[in-house]
């Protein structure tokens, strides 16, 4: 906060601060050090008084020693010249009586950040980790850990290193813990301290000692130790059962993460500890503090990926408080509608129609949309909720509603009708740009069943010069050709007009074109047109995908208790799994787009209803395995693109929404890049590798080889699941365009 | 680890600002104050991502806390740890305001050092802290108070110091209760919990073992099949009123030997001196709940708006519940309020958007009633409104959860003094949590 007159000020504190009469005076003294450190804080530059406060630190006042340190580990890095000065007091201090200016001495000294500073401290620190009191001790262990940062690539002296392995039998805790935290700092590069069993017994032994911050740290450095054998993997998990049930989240939420990794192959042990938690984790979820909370709620989520039945009785306590933060509620919500049962159902929609008049339009609308999501099961209850909502008559709501219905209507062919009725009967239309573009998008597609869908249609030509959003352009020429295809009579007039505007006045480029592109369609026929724009509809005899599936504990118990829960990232996947599944409805016109014509792309649902695939129960890593290495590949192909940028979790869902199980693939960016796939179709169970070599590697071009493998062996049902893994690629590929 | 911790006043002015690890930048403070303090929109959750750096914040009435850090640390801990800085902070100068933290800024420092080093949670306990740092400050320290910082730092317990003498030997135990509820207008209750807290004071000399015993289901019903009591009699007895609660879950201050709570449920320890949590625990089943809120909302046409509220005490008429306070919440578009209640003072507070009615005191099995009228200007808006819920406040003397304290038993084998000798008191204070009623 640099403010005017700092100068002045710094003029006249260093003035003060000479003034043999206040430094005569300790309290008039200590009040001006005092000040500056409030400048320091307020982000003034104070550094000019470095000499001055230097001199202040001889003295007996620990508070204003301790006022003195501050200020020069502030500025150490500065005046390394100056800070110099202040080494011999601070060494003197390290051999103090008291232990604790002996501490703070060596504490302070470590923090100083500036070159040249190891030499002196190295030997202070070494006596340090001997002294008496364990409070030296404490601060002795984590200045090996400063030291090492201060030269990061120089190697640490191993006698130090050896003492910090034999400190972690020290009797004083806080001093294991620390010893723990810097032997891991110095050793980054080799991988961090090396927990062996004689290290992780006693670790084991001295947990109850430990306070909750070091056991949770404790618990983490744990996950790097793999027992020998079961017996004593059991012993360990009975000596942690106590911690399950901790007074602190955050030690029971470790002790969860140190469960599910221990006992991965132990797949009842993991389903106990998952019930013991449960009760710690639903505490957290009511805890007074928002924040914990929240923090309870995410990792609810993260549970409720494996167990979605575990919570389930729980339902009341995700029910939103009315002052509640908003980002507590988008989460409560999400749980919910995991949680929705039979007998459940009813309690839950009354109260999310109860949010959805919320003032925040926002939670209104993810109200709205999480009714939509229980839709796609209990669609008679939920439709006619969303019907009372549009009486409400507020934009915001409306226009959400709309879209649920767009979304809907895909997912659940059943409720088209019932939805059609309600958006004849709806007078007012969206006034956002996502409203009508899912407005248009319903009448569009199901025109034939809305007898106004086309005066509502013209109402938007007619007001297309007022029209912002390009988007909804675009959308209005789809729906316009789809309509003109169903009820031509009535279209044909107002099509004209649209398509004569958006081709001589519009002047974005990208409507433009899509216009020009219906306009050459319509060109070569109604037949040819209708051939292109119809696209598939979603079948009727689809069974309802409800939810997500169970997944394997392993994929979320690595990011189990760290930041990665708290983040978005499960809302993006949600939003994912809509967007690829809408695709294929405009794949067809996608395919007309000039630019891809080269890619000559089937249809991909032609090619789902030759084969169906399903996932069938799942396959373990092993049994995968050893049938990979039993069964000769029979198929192989170059699919001619590289693999899609998406990241992995969407190329998950998406290929999951085919019902394609991917077992396993490497991560990131990697060379060459593997995934590893299964599916089961009429009959045969196929496997599949996808294989991406080096772009740069010659012959290949950076293209993705499929590697099929079946049992029994079954050619047309390979042709197929070739067919579909290319559109689902080539879908992703599209959507990064 | 956490890489540094700050302080802002609710105008995003640093109050105190540390760093512990050179990772974090000195503009670090700048860009939380620009994205979070001074950002329009409403906080989106809390932990905010800024340039690969993560600031965990917390609002404590108008002040602002956020640990920073660069590494992926584990979320629950850094917020639990900001709420331990709070309560240590509190501990030492009470609540934590702009003004108390300017004041005892030179304090705040000394704790952040002791509290923290590089990163690292150190020393978190008051009792403990308050040996290192000294309220004045200015203090030389003697022989014996350098020997206790050894003996507190590499004893056994690290709660409890030797040595300690009163006269007398006292101890107090509070069982604090906040009873939460949410109804639906028709009297049905969604979701109801209490969250409770035995708060111990105690002020006993040398290390004395203690036993804690209440009416925890469990305990009563095994202690019921190891006598041979008859069983019909005991069902009597639990028909007649609430023998034994229910505990969903409970959790225990770091002195409580959870072994032995686990293999036969006795709560042992040895406590720490002064005040201090024993135990939090939580309860759903068999609430009392202490008041009970009917509202009537009626809409008169377009301007006008009736409204009924009574409240009824559900609890033993010897009983006196204290500071009441129901508070109905009035449309935005309100011109007018007329109030007439039976009891207590009934204020309409247009800043504030609800009608705030208080009782001072009320006995149970009592009932009284407020009826107001509420003049709404026109207007063009279409919005309804939304019906926030009626809330209360309360307080009562007896713990909604049912929770009752047995016994508190002192053994100090090495002390000349018996469980009689020891003064004991219990206190039991229901307070309202979120007890809200929808309209």
């Amino acid at each position: 906060m640099p403010y005017f007159g700092s100068e002045e000020t710094v003029k006249e504190l260093k003035r003060a601060l000479a003034n043999p009469h206040v430094q005569a005076d300790r309290l008039r003294y200590k009040n001006y050090i005092t000040k500056v450190i409030r400048y320091m804080t307020q982000g003034l530059d104070v550094s000019a008084l470095f000499m001055d406060m230097v001199k202040a630190s001889a003295t007996v006042d620990i508070v204003q020693k301790k006022l003195v340190y501050l200020y020069m580990c502030t500025y150490a890095s500065d005046k390394p010249d100056l800070a110099l000065l202040a080494i011999n007091t601070l060494r003197k201090d390290c051999a103090d009586p008291n232990p604790m200016v002996r501490g703070l001495a060596l504490r302070n000294m470590c923090n100083f950040r500036m070159p040249g500073m190891p030499e002196y401290i190295e030997q202070p620190i070494v006596a340090g980790l001997r002294d008496k009191a364990s409070y030296v001790r404490r601060v002795a262990v984590l200045g090996c850990a400063k030291l090492h940062n201060l030269q990061p690539y120089t190697d640490m002296d191993g006698s130090i290193v050896n003492e910090l392995y034999a400190l972690l039998r020290d009797p004083d805790p806080v001093v294991v813990v620390n010893c723990l935290r810097a032997l891991e700092e110095i050793l980054k590069d080799e991988g961090g301290v090396v927990i062996n069993k004689p290290i992780a017994h006693h670790l084991l032994n001295r947990m109850k000692d430990l306070d909750s911050w070091a056991q949770s740290e404790v618990l983490t450095f744990l996950l790097r130790y793999r027992p020998r054998s079961d017996d004593e993997l059991f012993d360990i998990l009975s000596l942690l059962d106590a911690f399950l049930q901790s007074a602190h989240a955050h030690v029971s939420v470790s002790t969860l993460r140190l469960f599910l990794h221990l006992a991965a192959a132990h797949p009842a042990v993991q389903a106990d500890a998952l019930l013991h938690t449960s009760a710690p984790l639903l505490a957290t979820c009511g805890s007074a503090s928002r924040e914990l909370r929240f923090a309870g709620l995410c990792h609810v989520q993260q549970v409720m990926r494996s167990q979605p039945g575990l919570f389930g009785t729980h339902y009341k306590r995700f029910f939103c408080g009315y002052s509640e933060p908003s980002y507590i509620k988008f989460r409560k919500m999400e749980i919910l509608v995991e949680l929705v049962n039979d007998e459940n159902v009813a309690l839950v929609l009354e109260e999310l129609r109860s949010y959805c008049t919320d003032v925040s339009p926002e939670l209104a609308q993810a109200a709205i949309a999480a009714i939509g999501r229980i839709a796609r099961t209990y669609s008679e209850k939920c439709l006619d909720i969303l019907t009372g909502l549009l009486a409400l008559k507020q934009d915001h709501i409306t226009s959400a509603v709309i879209q649920t219905f767009r979304d809907l209507v895909w997912f659940c062919p059943q409720s088209t009708a019932a939805v059609c009725q309600t958006v004849e009967a709806c007078v007012d239309n969206p006034q956002d740009s996502e409203g009508k573009q899912a407005l248009l998008w319903l009448l569009g597609e199901h025109g034939e069943q809305i007898s106004s869908a086309p005066y509502v249609v013209e109402g938007y030509i007619d007001g297309l010069k007022t029209e912002l959003s390009s988007a909804v352009k675009m959308e209005l020429l789809s729906a316009s050709v789809k309509m003109f295809l169903c009820r031509p009579a009535e279209t044909q007039d107002m099509l004209g007009r649209l398509l004569h505007y958006c081709i001589e006045e519009e002047s974005n480029m990208c409507v433009r074109d899509r216009a020009l592109l219906y306009y050459r369609l319509l060109q070569r026929g109604v037949e040819e047109t209708r051939k292109a724009v119809t696209g598939p509809k979603s079948d009727p005899s689809m069974s309802v995908l409800t939810g997500r599936q169970e997944e394997p504990i392993s994929l979320w118990a690595s990011a189990f208790n760290t930041l990665g829960p708290l983040s978005g990232r499960d809302l993006c996947l949600q939003t994912v799994i809509i967007s690829a599944s809408a695709q294929p409805s405009s794949s067809a016109e996608e395919e007309l787009l000039p630019g891809s014509k080269d890619v000559t792309l089937s249809c991909p649902n032609d090619t789902e209803e030759e084969i169906s695939l399903s996932l069938g129960p799942p396959l373990s890593h092993e049994t995968f395995e050893k049938m990979w290495l039993d069964l000769e590949i029979l198929h192989r192909q170059t699919l001619g693109f590289p693999r899609p940028k998406a990241a992995a979790d969407t190329l998950q869902a998406a290929l999951q929404l085919v019902k394609i199980q991917t077992l396993a693939f490497t991560p990131g960016d990697t060379v060459p890049w593997k995934a590893y796939l299964y599916t089961r179709g009429t009959g045969t169970l196929i496997l599949a590798e996808l294989l991406q070599e080096d772009p740069e590697a010659p012959g290949t071009e950076g293209s993705l080889v499929v590697s099929v493998k079946q049992q029994p062996a079954n050619q047309h049902t390979i042709r197929g699941f070739v067919a579909i893994i290319k559109s689902v690629f080539q879908t992703l590929n599209f959507d990064r365009l | 680890m956490i890489g540094g911790l700050f302080i802002y006043n609710h105008k995003g002015e640093v109050l105190i600002s540390r760093v512990y690890r050179d990772d974090i930048g000195r503009n670090a403070v700048d860009a939380f104050r620009v994205n979070v303090i001074h950002a329009r929109q409403q906080v989106r959750s809390p932990v905010t991502n800024i340039a690969r750096t993560s600031f965990f914040h917390v609002k404590r009435s108008n002040i602002w806390l956020a640990a920073v850090t660069k590494q992926n640390v584990n979320a629950a801990m850094v917020f639990e740890f900001l709420y331990k800085m709070c309560d240590v902070m509190t501990a030492y100068f009470g609540k934590i305001s702009e003004e108390n933290i300017k004041n005892n800024f030179v304090l705040i420092y000394e704790l952040l050092d002791e509290i923290l080093d590089f990163g690292y949670p150190q020393n978190s306990e008051t009792g403990a802290l308050k040996t290192f740092i000294t309220q004045q400050g200015i203090k030389s320290q003697t022989k014996e108070e350098q020997s206790q910082i050894t003996s507190q730092v590499t004893g056994q317990i690290g709660w409890r110091r030797e040595g300690i003498k009163y006269r007398r030997n006292e101890l107090f135990l509070d069982v604090l209760e906040s009873v939460n509820l949410l109804m639906s207008p028709q009297g049905q209750v969604l979701s109801a919990h209490v969250s409770g807290r035995v708060v111990m004071k105690s002020y006993l000399s040398g290390m004395p073992e203690c036993k804690f015993g209440m009416n925890d289901k469990i305990v009563i019903d095994k202690q019921g099949k190891g006598g041979t009591t008859d069983d019909t009699a005991k069902s009597e007895l639990g028909g007649s009123g609430k023998q034994s609660i229910a505990i969903d879950d409970c959790t225990f201050h770091q002195c409580v030997r959870l072994s032995k709570f686990d293999s036969e449920r006795s709560i042992s320890f040895i406590p720490p001196d002064g005040e201090y949590e024993l135990m939090r625990y939580r309860t759903t089943k068999d609430i009392i709940l202490p008041f009970r809120v009917i509202p009537l909302v009626r809409e008169v046409g377009r301007t006008k708006l009736e409204v009924k509220v009574v409240i009824k005490s559900n609890f033993k008429p010897s009983l006196l519940a204290q500071k009441i306070e129901v508070r109905i919440p009035t449309p935005l578009n309100t011109s007018g309020v007329q109030v007439i209640c039976m009891k207590g003072k009934a204020k309409y507070k247009a800043s504030e958007n609800a009608i705030v009615w208080k009782i001072k005191r009320m006995a149970g099995m009592k009932e009284s009633q407020i009826s107001a009228e509420i003049e709404l200007l026109p207007t063009n808006d279409k919005k309804k409104w939304a019906r926030p819920p009626i809330s209360m406040n309360f307080e009562v003397p007896f713990a909604p959860s049912g929770l009752k304290v047995r016994y508190l038993k002192v053994f100090e084998p090495k002390l000349n003094y018996s469980d009689h000798d020891v003064i004991k008191w219990v206190r039991y204070i229901g307070r309202s949590g979120i007890y809200e009623t929808r309209c």
